[in-house]
């Protein structure tokens, strides 16, 4: 493994996340990596509980708390204020779940973008509202259980990645706990580059809210990605793209049959569920080889 | 004018989390621990096989060395001799082919010869004298285990050199003798007193005594079997390991056109590919159906691409005259499953009969050690030395292993009981021996599931290169060629390391509350923070290799 | 210089030097940041011009930038005020002296952009500090008040005039100079902020007694703002000669009745004022201007042997009616012999009052018993 983690201990033990969390690796891998002249924002969120409880904090650089719809506003605001002072050299970075992100928080997110605001945002996404016990938000993916879809949720994931390509910002990326080194790769790039919104969205098991073992957070991200439900690729001002890890052949029934929330699944839906993620990996293969991509 | 307020705004946060216990969440810590790998459980010499395959992955050849002889005095014997049931039980069989253990041990073997390596002198000189009675494979390892502790040790034995069956009865295409006695030099150089030509009777063990602290027989079994259907006394019917030594000694027996080799086990398959270097044919008749021939599989294929002809499942019934030959009736056999352990029970089938026609018949049908004058002052049984669980006989101080004592007749269990039985002899004469056999019922074996495949992506067993048959059979060269560096690196990488960390750091990685710390200093590189675990066993699961162990606590 | 009310406000926010200005354009507000951004373009002013897409995101920027430590300025109206509901709660619990300008427009629905103060006085209970403007210049000098106000008891303030009639009417202004304004607004540099530095977090979660902690000081902070707000207009007052108290009380020398109102309304109650006295009648101008926290013995003591009081609202809360004159007879109770006061609606929804008007309204607040509720004057 080629993960070298900064010793830079930016993340405290002590934290409040459930065992095992997944977003708790994520931060460590994060902040680690953006090391401690960074200013953070977090919405509501599992997120803000990691944060930690006052006067304590588990991040040794100042996180500042934000509400639901406004974490790009937010950070947006403090980047600049740096910069009016003369301070280029201070990372913002929103680190935001899903809810903030794809829903309530999808409108500043955009605007950020389209602004090219100088700022990191990082989206560790669940899958659901899972801070508030497990309801549906628009990254759900289809025929999921939560407890406001609980026949399982009729309508596909949204695909924030590919919107997000799409508004050219500089940098785009998907990555997930279970692949540490690109994951910290992708974060050391997004920090490199200086100007335009660069975002990564990660996909952060749920251990409660899936329904999977307290120890699986890695392994049920690495089946993600070998199922093609989650490929790992970057996009580069929107037209280049470039695969880390795509699917490895593994049946998108491995990856469901370890989660209680799709428990409920028929035959039938599971050849439903393999037929659209092979249909979205196509159409990620074509634009990653079709003639566009490194 | 001022510009500041009275009292500081109540909300900013200015502390942090690690003064907080979340230890006190869990019910059962997760626990670095060194469990049993596959291969050293089935290991006869109990060799730390994970370790030093890492060693030789590192590239620290000399330290893998090191390690594979603090059980095995002689691995580049053994590399070529030994059954390696480690690779039937290795966990990557299950994966994609078992690690190439057998070959690296060789390699390291091999190396070590090269580069002139040579064992430490002991640590003291104890005032105390062994004798080693059988310079083979089971004296050669107890008398190393004995003189690397400080004991005055002595090995006689009867032949003109040291080996065995090691030298005698392995041909030199299998083992060349130059590479068996560069390292029985390496044994002998730790000042270890050899007398050779010497052949020790039952009636000298009083005056043993007299001499030596402790005595250990191990002079194996040369006493060839006998079938009464082959008359004794007919030059033309050899003992199998009589034509080996004299193939040893350069000087073979006559041998006509077409010999037959009788047997199903090595030494069959040993004589029959000497046999066609001496260019003779040779038809092998063993009872055993092929599958459950005691010669591993690919002695049988070895010799058989030389030239050799294979009879399996027969049996010769009679012998007789045939115009200067000899004339073996034999018929087809199924071995009876019902027959207790042991025993084999050949059935005859119906309508098989055979006949074929020898110049010269080998019986290689098995050995006893010779045990005329023994029997008068050890107790002896099926043709054995008995010895109990420290391999101590009926006579005090008296130790014995090997083929003298034990059925086994695999090389490396020698060795394995070797050691062992120095570890008795150690303690025996009131030292600190190592303990138990190593093997412990507590420590758990990992098993393939425990093992974590997505960090060992799939990659080929390599076997060593073997010479073509029609070159191999042109004299006694070795047929197997031994792996080059490159291979050797790449096949050591194969390893799982089950069960013993080598510092991949993924437990440290995986931790999702930082609960894991590093520490070079300890055998186990790591410690888990009682104040921060949770209790959530990522780190279990990211081990690749199931170095770790679940501890229930109680409150 | 001639200049709307709106772009009154653009000079002095140029002049205060802010650092980031959150933009978001509605009606009528969009002049003040159009100026700004004018401004910037010519290189007069170099702050970090934020355009967002929202005013919800337009605070939210807003919030950030001044807790890391710089001078933040923005302006809204109506709708926009009230999309920026959450955040306004927001800011003052997190004690960020943001200023911003609202100017006062009817809220929907139905549609409309007139004249009404309702937008901002619904507001009033977010934990901002509330100025009301009469004219252009108020305008001007009020939003430098609030700088030095806000950055002292680290609350935000709001600083509000009516659409049209103050926004888009011309008027001489005098411009305060830079040298005045420096002297007045030194820079902001607050000890607690965002900053790897420092290290300091903001936004856990708190326990129950550390939230009640909190509102004990922002209650602190509000009751200190009334003598801080009197301080920050006597100091401006010595610089550029212009003040205006928090509260004014015109021609109220032995007034027997007092007309109470905020904004524009006043200026239309002065001309009243003027003409009622000149036939005789002893009425008198009390306008608020503070509004909140509301100058409470400030009023009580304009009152004192004042026998009636006629509040204006052009505002109004269904179920309330106005809020000034709720807000005055809150203020006035437990008094000893406090005024009658009559809470008359006149100008909701941004109905033109003229001075006649409110001479009519005198007449019979004079010749009656006040309501309890308020009564609609047109």
């Amino acid at each position: 493994m080629g993960y070298q983690i900064a010793e830079e201990n930016v993340f405290s033990s002590g934290h409040s996340a459930c065992p095992g969390c997944s977003e708790a690796l994520a931060i460590r891998f994060i902040l680690n990596t953006l090391g401690p002249d960074t200013i953070a924002v977090v919405p509501p969120s599992c997120i803000a509980i990691i944060s930690g409880p006052q006067p304590l904090s588990s991040m040794r650089i100042p996180v500042y708390q934000t509400t639901l719809e406004a974490s790009a506003a937010s950070a947006a605001g403090i980047k600049r204020a740096l910069v009016s002072k003369g301070n280029d050299h201070t990372t913002v970075v929103a680190i935001a779940g899903d809810g903030g992100t794809y829903d309530i928080g999808f409108q500043a997110l955009s605007s950020a973008a389209e602004r090219q605001e100088d700022i990191i945002y990082i989206c560790l996404d669940n899958e659901g509202y899972m801070n508030t016990g497990s309801q549906k938000s628009s990254a759900t993916p289809s025929m999921a259980y939560t407890t406001s879809t609980p026949a399982g949720k009729l309508t596909p994931k949204k695909n924030i990645a590919e919107i997000m390509a799409a508004h050219n910002i500089p940098y785009m990326a998907t990555a997930t706990t279970g692949y540490p080194d690109d994951l910290a790769r992708k974060v050391a790039k997004a920090k490199s580059i200086r100007g335009g919104v660069r975002f990564i969205v990660v996909l952060a098991p749920c251990l409660d809210g899936w329904g999977i073992p307290d120890k699986f957070g890695p392994r049920t991200s690495r089946l993600a990605v070998e199922s093609g439900v989650f490929p790992l690729y970057e996009v580069e001002n929107g037209d280049t793209y470039t695969l880390n890890y795509g699917p490895k052949g593994v049946p998108v029934a491995e990856y469901t049959s370890i989660q209680k929330r799709y428990r409920h699944l028929t035959p039938a839906n599971v050849t439903c569920l393999q037929e659209e993620v092979d249909r979205n990996w196509g159409r990620l293969q074509a634009k990653c080889f079709g003639g566009r991509g490194k | 004018m001022a510009n500041s307020v009275d009292r500081v705004p109540s909300i900013w946060t200015t502390g942090y989390t690690d003064i907080l216990s979340t230890g006190t969440w869990r019910n059962a810590v997760a626990v670095h621990q060194k469990k049993n790998a596959p291969c050293y459980g089935a290991c006869p010499v109990d060799g730390d096989i994970p370790v030093w395959v890492h060693q030789a992955r590192n590239n620290d050849f000399q330290g893998a060395w090191r390690t594979l002889t603090e059980n095995n005095p002689i691995p580049a014997a053994i590399g070529r001799t030994c059954h390696h049931p480690c690779e039937k039980n290795c966990n990557r069989s299950e994966y994609d082919g078992a690690v190439s253990i057998n070959a690296l041990e060789q390699h390291i073997g091999d190396m070590a010869i090269r580069e002139g390596w040579t064992f430490a002198s002991p640590a003291e000189e104890l005032d105390m004298a062994v004798a080693v009675i059988g310079g083979g494979p089971a004296g050669l390892s107890c008398a190393y285990q004995l003189r690397r502790k400080g004991f005055r040790v002595t090995i006689i034995d009867a032949n003109p050199e040291l080996g065995g069956v090691l030298r005698y009865g392995v041909p030199e295409f299998r083992l060349p003798k130059n590479a068996l006695a560069a390292e029985i030099n390496k044994i002998v150089d730790l000042g270890i007193e050899v007398v050779t030509g010497r052949k020790m009777a039952g009636s000298d063990l009083d005056e043993l005594k007299k001499k030596y602290a402790a005595i250990f027989i191990a002079f194996g079994a040369h006493n060839p079997k006998r079938l009464p259907q082959f008359p004794p006394g007919d030059a033309r019917i050899i003992d199998g390991l009589e034509f080996l030594r004299g193939v040893r000694r350069g000087t073979p027996p006559e041998l006509g056109e077409q010999v037959v080799v009788i047997g199903g086990g090595s030494v069959a398959m040993d004589i029959a590919g000497s046999v066609i270097r001496l260019g003779r044919s040779a038809t092998i008749i063993a009872l055993e159906g092929r599958d459950a021939m005691p010669a591993p599989e690919e002695e049988i294929q070895d010799v058989l691409d030389e030239g050799a002809l294979l009879s399996d499942g027969a049996m010769v019934k009679s012998v007789e005259e045939q115009e200067g030959a000899l004339m073996l009736y034999g018929v087809e056999v199924e071995l009876d499953p019902a027959a207790p352990a042991g025993v084999i029970r050949p059935i005859e089938i119906a309508g098989t009969g055979f006949a074929v026609k020898a110049d010269t018949v080998i019986l290689a049908v098995g050995q006893d050690p010779e045990l005329a004058d023994w029997e008068q002052v050890l107790t002896v049984d099926r043709s054995m030395v008995t010895i109990d669980a420290t391999f101590m006989t009926s006579s005090a101080a008296v130790f014995a292993a090997g083929d003298v004592a034990s059925a086994e007749r695999f090389v490396s269990t020698a060795v394995g009981d070797g050691r062992r039985a120095a570890d008795s002899i150690i303690r025996y004469l009131g030292r600190q021996g190592e303990g138990s056999s190593g093997l412990s019922a507590q420590i758990p074996e990992v098993v393939f599931t425990d093992i974590n495949t997505f960090y060992f992506p799939r990659k080929e067993r390599e076997e060593r290169g073997k010479l073509a048959p029609r070159e191999r059979v042109a004299d006694f060269r070795e047929i197997r060629l031994g792996f080059s560096a490159e291979q050797a690196q790449e096949q050591a990488e194969r390893c799982f390391s089950c069960g013993n960390c080598i510092e991949c750091d993924n437990c440290y990685i995986f931790c999702p509350d930082m609960a894991i710390a590093k520490n070079a200093s300890l055998p186990l590189h790591y410690t888990v923070l009682d104040q921060y675990c949770k209790g959530c066993g990522c780190c279990l699961e990211e081990c690749p290799r199931g170095a770790m162990g679940v501890m229930e606590e109680s409150k | 210089m001639l200049l709307n009310g709106n772009h009154a406000v653009s000079y002095a926010v140029k002049l205060a030097r802010p650092n980031v200005i959150p933009v978001y354009p509605i009606t009528p507000q969009t002049p003040i940041l159009e100026r700004i951004t004018e401004f910037q373009a010519d290189g007069e002013m170099h702050a970090e011009i934020m355009t967002m897409e929202s005013e919800h995101s337009a605070m939210a920027a807003a919030i950030t930038a001044s807790l890391t430590g710089v001078r933040v300025f923005t302006a809204t109206a109506s709708q926009g005020l009230l999309l920026m509901h959450e955040m306004l709660h927001y800011a003052a619990g997190a004690r960020a002296p943001i200023v911003m300008f609202n100017v006062n427009r009817t809220l929907g629905s139905p549609w409309g952009f007139w004249p009404d103060q309702t937008d901002s006085l619904a507001q009033r209970d977010t934990g901002w500090i509330q100025y009301y403007c009469e004219n252009g210049q108020e305008s001007h000098d009020t939003t430098l008040q609030a700088f030095r106000v806000a950055e002292q008891v680290m609350l935000p303030v709001m600083v509000m005039h009516e659409a049209f009639y103050v926004s888009h009417s011309l008027e001489a202004i005098d411009i305060a100079t830079q040298e005045q304004v420096d002297r007045y607004l030194p820079p902001f540099d607050p000890p607690h902020r965002l900053d790897p530095e420092i290290g300091e977090s903001w936004g856990n979660t708190v326990s129950q007694v550390m939230f009640n902690n909190h509102r004990h000081d922002m209650d602190d902070a509000m009751n200190r703002t009334v003598a801080i707000a009197r301080q920050a207009d006597r100091e401006l007052k010595e610089l550029v000669g212009r003040g205006y108290g928090v509260i004014e009380q015109y021609r109220c020398e032995d007034a027997r009745f007092l007309i109470a109102t905020m904004g524009s309304m006043a200026g239309t109650a002065r001309d009243a004022v003027d003409e009622l006295r000149s036939e005789g009648l002893p009425v008198g101008l009390l306008k608020v201007k503070l509004f909140r926290p509301f100058p409470l013995d400030d009023v009580r003591e304009a009152v004192t042997g004042i026998p009636k009081i006629m509040v204006l609202d052009r505002n109004f809360a269904p179920g309330t009616g106005g809020f000034l004159f709720q807000e005055l007879k809150s203020a006035l109770y437990g008094m000893e012999s406090a005024p009658e006061i009559h809470g008359y609606l006149a100008g909701v929804g941004g109905t033109n009052i003229s001075p006649a008007d409110i001479k009519k309204m005198v007449t019979c607040a004079m010749a009656e018993k006040p309501s309890a509720n308020s009564v609609w004057k047109g």
